[in-house]
């Protein structure tokens, strides 16, 4: 019982960090019809980012949470502007971003590899070994955090996107490009703004992990297919269905360890994209983009 | 009643890709008319209002707002100078609701201090909107699509209105409603340049209309003569 506990506690905590990060992901492929490759290399650099302020600025992580999500907000938007808005979109323009964005992980990783060398690193603090106790269990304050920030992060997303007319425009540009331009959205700097939050949540979710994980530049990889496997399970819809999907597939991985060796744990993730792809291709629920 | 001429299109080629649409077509609005482009499918009519909302802009030719060339002009600044254009086929936000829609329309920063007035003025126009205002778009009927259609246009106050067909797949009772809406707009003092298959119906309304055909101007006239014409009554009314 205790151990069931134990796993429960870890798959909700798991799972708020999987719903940022796959949000992100769901945010850019909802409003410009492009599958962020680069995803993994910004979750890679803000773990790096995170890492950098605190060893060398002394800088607590979840102090640096603004400056990262607002270095990788502006790389989002410079990587739209630079790259992305001279290709091609839609199912026409599929390969040209898959590969684009995929050269743009690339790079970032080797410059990783280059600045850090392919030594693992973590981000410790004095509080990361406190834990307190929970359901007759005992749960890491830091992971508490990750999971209050990883719940708060996509409340806000969800309040800008129904409530301002940014976020309401965010949402018709998804629905319908050209008659947004009709009532005077930009729908440039929609899609330029759109890339950076997504990209945003990339480097918090990497800031985020990067308390809890120990990380290198191939780091992110994993959480890239992990955030697939939650954007498709969890379609486009809301952030509701995010959060629900996310919690899904934290739930079997973890619980996956009970019935099956650790090291195959990692390919549940894999076995429900494809189920997901062949049962229910428009996801849980349904096929609702932004709504 | 009619004034200076409002919307001028000056001999504009437009195309999709390689493909040429309009042929050095013209066309003139003056303030406070009514005019409709009329022509068979394909001959261009969607694609003049395209252009002139600048989401298919000419590669040669210009086309002047009150007497401004828009050649410099992106397609979402021109909601600003009061250009609105209601599309072919609604093109509304289908899981926004309906109030999020209008909404949308006073989008522009010189209309959205007045979306909340606005909002009522176009409620009050169309009740049935205000039934519907927290539905989604896309679960409205064609009609109600159409006047949501209508009614985010007016949240931007054009005071130049283009239309695309708007009585297409609607009921005979309807299309009726929707004339006689476009008919009050114009005579709210809005200007109208209304895109029609019904030529009949268009013609009652409009003052004046221009006949396209293969993205040329076949022909032009006043309401009165196009439906004396005897190649327009042979053609499209089917006398």
């Amino acid at each position: 019982m205790d151990r069931f506990v134990d796993l429960a506690v870890s798959a909700v905590l798991l799972a708020g960090l999987y719903a940022t990060m796959a949000y992100g992901l769901g945010l850019i492929y909802g409003v410009l019809r492009v599958v962020n490759l680069a995803h993994g290399g910004v979750i890679m650099a803000g773990a790096y980012l995170g890492w950098i302020l605190h060893g060398w600025a002394g800088l607590d992580p979840y102090l640096s949470i603004p400056l990262v999500v607002g270095a990788t907000f502006l790389l989002g938007m410079a990587m739209y502007r630079v790259l992305v808005r001279h290709l091609p979109r839609g199912p026409a323009g599929g390969p040209a971003s898959l590969l684009l964005l995929f050269g743009v992980w690339l790079v970032l990783r080797n410059v990783a590899y280059l600045l850090f060398t392919g030594n693992d690193q973590v981000i410790r603090t004095s509080y990361s070994t406190h834990a307190l106790p929970l359901l007759g269990s005992f749960v890491s304050v830091n992971r508490l955090a990750v999971l209050a920030i990883a719940v708060v992060t996509p409340a806000l997303l969800h309040l800008v996107l129904r409530r301002t007319y940014l976020g309401r425009a965010i949402r018709a540009v998804a629905q319908n490009a050209d008659s947004c331009t009709l009532v005077g959205i930009d729908v440039e700097r929609i899609y330029t703004l759109t890339f950076g939050i997504g990209t945003a949540l990339a480097g918090l979710a990497g800031l985020l992990s990067a308390t809890i994980f120990s990380f290198n530049p191939g780091f992110g990889s994993g959480e890239l297919l992990k955030s697939f496997v939650v954007v498709v399970l969890g379609g486009l819809g809301s952030v509701f269905g995010t959060g629900v999907a996310a919690l899904i597939l934290a739930i079997v991985e973890v619980f996956a360890i009970l019935v099956m060796p650790s090291y195959l744990t990692a390919a549940v993730g894999f076995v429900m994209l494809v189920l997901v792809l062949v049962l229910r291709p428009g996801g849980l629920f349904g096929q609702r983009v932004l709504g | 009643m009619t004034g200076a001429p409002m919307l001028e299109v000056d001999g504009i080629d437009v195309f999709y890709g390689d493909v040429q649409v309009l042929y050095g077509l013209s066309l003139e609005v003056r303030e406070g008319e009514i005019v409709t482009l009329l022509g068979s499918n394909g001959a261009g009519k969607t694609t003049t209002l395209r252009a002139i909302s600048g989401l298919r802009p000419p590669r040669k030719g210009e086309i002047r707002f009150r007497g401004r060339s828009l050649a410099s002009l992106p397609a979402a600044r021109r909601a600003e100078l009061g250009i609105a254009l209601v599309p072919e086929g609604r093109e509304l936000w289908p899981q926004l609701t309906v109030r999020e829609n209008l909404d949308l329309g006073a989008y522009h920063p010189r209309v959205r201090a007045n979306a909340a007035r606005n909002l009522e003025t176009v409620l009050a126009m169309f009740p049935r909107l205000r039934e519907r205002s927290s539905q989604v778009a896309g679960s409205l009927s064609g009609g109600e699509q159409q006047m949501c259609a209508i009614a985010r246009a007016l949240m931007s106050e054009p005071t130049f209105l283009m239309l695309d067909e708007p009585s297409l797949g609607l009921a005979p009772v309807l299309v009726e409603q929707v004339m006689r809406t476009v008919a009050e707009l114009h005579a709210s003092g809005i200007t109208v340049l209304l895109v029609e298959q019904n030529l009949r119906k268009a013609l009652e309304v409009a003052q004046r209309g221009t006949v396209i055909e293969t993205g040329r101007v076949r022909l032009e006239g006043t309401s009165a003569e196009l439906s004396r014409n005897p190649e327009i009554r042979a053609a499209y009314l089917g006398i």
